[in-house]
């Protein structure tokens, strides 16, 4: 949802985010950028347990679509796994992290149909 | 703009006096809402402070901020000031007590449904210190949204230069209006500008502020003899504009309203 800079930058932000954490950064995947295109990423969740996680650069990288979204975070929990987002500084790691992180985006998604202007 | 003696407006007596005073002196300021919370902050930061400071024990633990100066060097004062925020922020329920010392203003003020900023700020200014100034700014200068209100409370008595100062509404006016020539070069030049129309913020403990961060703010030098301590940390209502401070990576909802949530989980049936 437009949340996007530059790849050097972004991973940048994700080994500051993994150094801080005391993570260990394995490599990057770089999502191809034909619209909607979430290949890589579902690739990476695949890869859990054998890696422990994801760390994403933003939130508002994953699919706007909701029911595609929770599938993704769904699955990654019932992996075990983790997904992180380096520029919120937040985490899902069970369920109960699922509401923060969904009311962001809903509120982020009515917010076109909000004052946008002054 | 809204007028707080506005007929028409169902604001009941109470709102429409802080109304009136945030309007017109561009902060309002009035006892904490809930004292228990501050005093759990207070003691937060004193627990920290000692940690850090290696303060074994002190029957008299209450001056110990107001003299920190005189246990730590102004070299040192960064990365203490670091190591504090960094802890305090890190404390599960630190946000939740300081949005309880001001929710009812801020229920006033901004609404009822609420995001606020994800860390609360910490300033310590040490007598004399040249080295933590912040010159003359408004927030939206820098990308905060001018719907956003600055909540500051303070952690000992502000008074004169250990405090901060606000250029008035009515006065802002003027300056926006003279901008180019009252700015004139560089910051401190735009302080000279307006230094004798600023109120200084006389703050006791125990009382919070809620300012526009869209005014001309600041501190200076702090002449006085104690340390200042204040947190300032920015609320605003959940649907009003963002500004370059986003949703998510500097704001977060933190009182969602049902109508609100189930709205926007609505979807209008479909026909096949």
């Amino acid at each position: 949802m437009g949340e996007n800079c530059h790849q050097s930058t972004q991973n940048l932000v994700l080994r500051d985010y993994c150094q801080r954490k005391n993570y260990k950064y394995l490599l990057s995947g770089t999502e191809y950028s034909i619209n909607n295109s979430y290949l890589m990423l579902q690739q990476l969740v695949d890869e859990i347990p054998v890696i422990n996680g994801i760390v994403a650069y933003s939130l508002f990288q994953m699919p706007e679509n909701q029911e595609k979204r929770l599938q993704i975070i769904n699955k990654i929990l019932d992996r075990n796994g983790e997904l992180h987002f380096a520029l919120e500084n937040l985490k899902i790691s069970n369920n109960s992290e699922i509401d923060r992180v969904e009311n962001i985006w809903l509120v982020r998604q009515t917010m076109p149909n909000c004052i946008s202007a002054i | 703009m809204l007028n707080s003696n506005d007929e028409n407006s169902f604001l009941i007596d109470k709102e429409k006096d802080i109304t009136s005073q945030y309007l017109t002196q561009g902060y309002y300021i009035g006892p904490v809402a809930d004292k228990g919370a501050l005093s759990w902050i207070h003691n937060s930061f004193l627990h920290i402070v000692k940690e850090e400071l290696n303060i074994i024990d002190e029957d008299n633990a209450e001056p110990i901020l107001d003299f920190v100066h005189q246990k730590i060097s102004i070299p040192e004062l960064n990365n203490f000031r670091l190591n504090v925020i960094k802890k305090i922020n890190q404390l599960p329920d630190f946000r939740k007590k300081y949005f309880q010392i001001a929710k009812p203003y801020l229920d006033m003020l901004v609404g009822n449904e609420l995001a606020m900023q994800v860390k609360v700020n910490l300033s310590i200014q040490c007598p004399d210190d040249d080295s933590s100034l912040l010159p003359t700014h408004a927030d939206t200068w820098s990308g905060d949204s001018p719907f956003e209100v600055v909540v500051w409370v303070p952690l000992v008595n502000c008074y004169k230069t250990k405090s901060m100062y606000i250029l008035p509404p009515d006065e802002n006016e003027k300056l926006n209006k003279n901008f180019t020539s009252m700015a004139g070069a560089h910051s401190e030049d735009l302080y000279q500008s307006i230094k004798d129309k600023v109120d200084w913020i006389n703050i006791d403990y125990g009382n919070v502020m809620l300012f526009n961060n869209s005014l001309p703010h600041g501190n200076r030098v702090n002449m006085e003899s104690e340390t200042r301590w204040s947190m300032n940390c920015r609320f605003k209502g959940i649907f009003s504009p963002y500004w370059d401070k986003k949703l998510g990576s500097f704001f977060e909802p933190i009182t969602l309203r049902a109508a609100s949530s189930s709205g926007m989980n609505y979807k209008l049936p479909e026909l096949s």
